[in-house]
């Protein structure tokens, strides 16, 4: 768990959820270009979990344990559940699904940085 | 076309039903609803079964909201005439709630020690759920125009020529 991380998972939902929205001013469903940063994204929200469960097994636990592991299980399951509803979804509301679901990321992420520094502060 | 496969095709205009999650913009409150609904409901579970005993009163508060959020992520997702009545139920409880106890948990802070997803107006869910229930409200009454629920069918016989 690295701010640098955050950061840059931060970065790539946001690219997420600005074509999601430019999609849907558009009027188009979602292509390629959303599902790859999605997969980009997800690559990346895994990454961070190793990261945090190896540590955690090296003895570096955050105080609240159980929320952190809510929030660490759910977060990789937001990209895949949005892109899974928005490639289904055949109105230009698909982006919007999309962007959603990137902002849900960009939020949690920084709560879990926040819930990881509890130990440390 | 390539640049469909890369974009995205043109979309599909509408969507429908009378169903309030029918039309793709009532898909994408519906995404959020649900969203909520996980989150409330997680938060509340972590917090009536790790600390119950720190702030009974709050994380209740926590489960009832998260009740209401699943209720009225239902309604919308049934449609028809008992979802929306589920949806329209739940939403203005929503509305209440997090007007009710946004005021109650600024000014008389001692009674809400640990946050809830309504305090402060939502101000710890960046005001998503004052929001919600307005966008909510909004869209029943918009799909609630659009096609009002078919209570008499039209006649099976068509009409009579006129010579």
């Amino acid at each position: 768990m690295t701010t640098f991380l955050v950061a840059v998972i931060t970065a790539v939902a946001a690219l997420l959820a600005v074509l999601g929205i430019v999609s849907t001013l558009a009027r188009r469903r979602i292509g390629l270009l959303h599902l790859g940063v999605a997969g980009l994204l997800e690559g990346l929200l895994l990454v961070q979990a190793a990261v945090a469960v190896i540590a955690m097994i090296g003895g570096d636990t955050p105080a609240d344990t159980p929320t952190f592991l809510g929030y660490l299980s759910g977060i990789v399951l937001v990209p895949v559940a949005g892109g899974l509803w928005a490639r289904s979804e055949q109105t230009r509301w698909a982006g919007t699904v999309m962007a959603v679901a990137a902002a849900v990321v960009g939020v949690m992420a920084w709560r879990l940085l926040q819930l990881w520094e509890a130990t440390h502060a | 076309m390539r640049d469909d496969r890369a974009l995205g095709a043109p979309a599909v205009e509408g969507g429908g039903g009378n169903s309030p999650g029918g039309s793709g913009a009532g898909r994408v409150l519906v995404a959020v609803y649900g969203t909520f609904a996980l989150a409330a409901g997680a938060r509340a579970g972590v917090q009536l079964g790790t600390r119950f005993h720190e702030a009974p009163a709050a994380y209740l508060l926590s489960a009832f909201a998260a009740v209401v959020y699943i209720v009225a992520t239902v309604g919308l997702v049934r449609g028809g005439r008992g979802g929306r009545r589920t949806a329209l139920a739940a939403i203005s409880v929503e509305l209440v709630g997090v007007l009710v106890v946004g005021t109650l948990s600024l000014t008389d802070a001692a009674a809400f020690p640990d946050e809830t997803v309504w305090s402060a107006f939502g101000r710890g869910y960046y005001f998503v759920p004052l929001v919600l229930p307005l966008l909510g409200l909004l869209l029943l009454r918009r799909t609630g125009q659009k096609s009002p629920p078919p209570k008499s069918p039209p006649p099976k016989s068509p009409p009579p020529k006129s010579p």
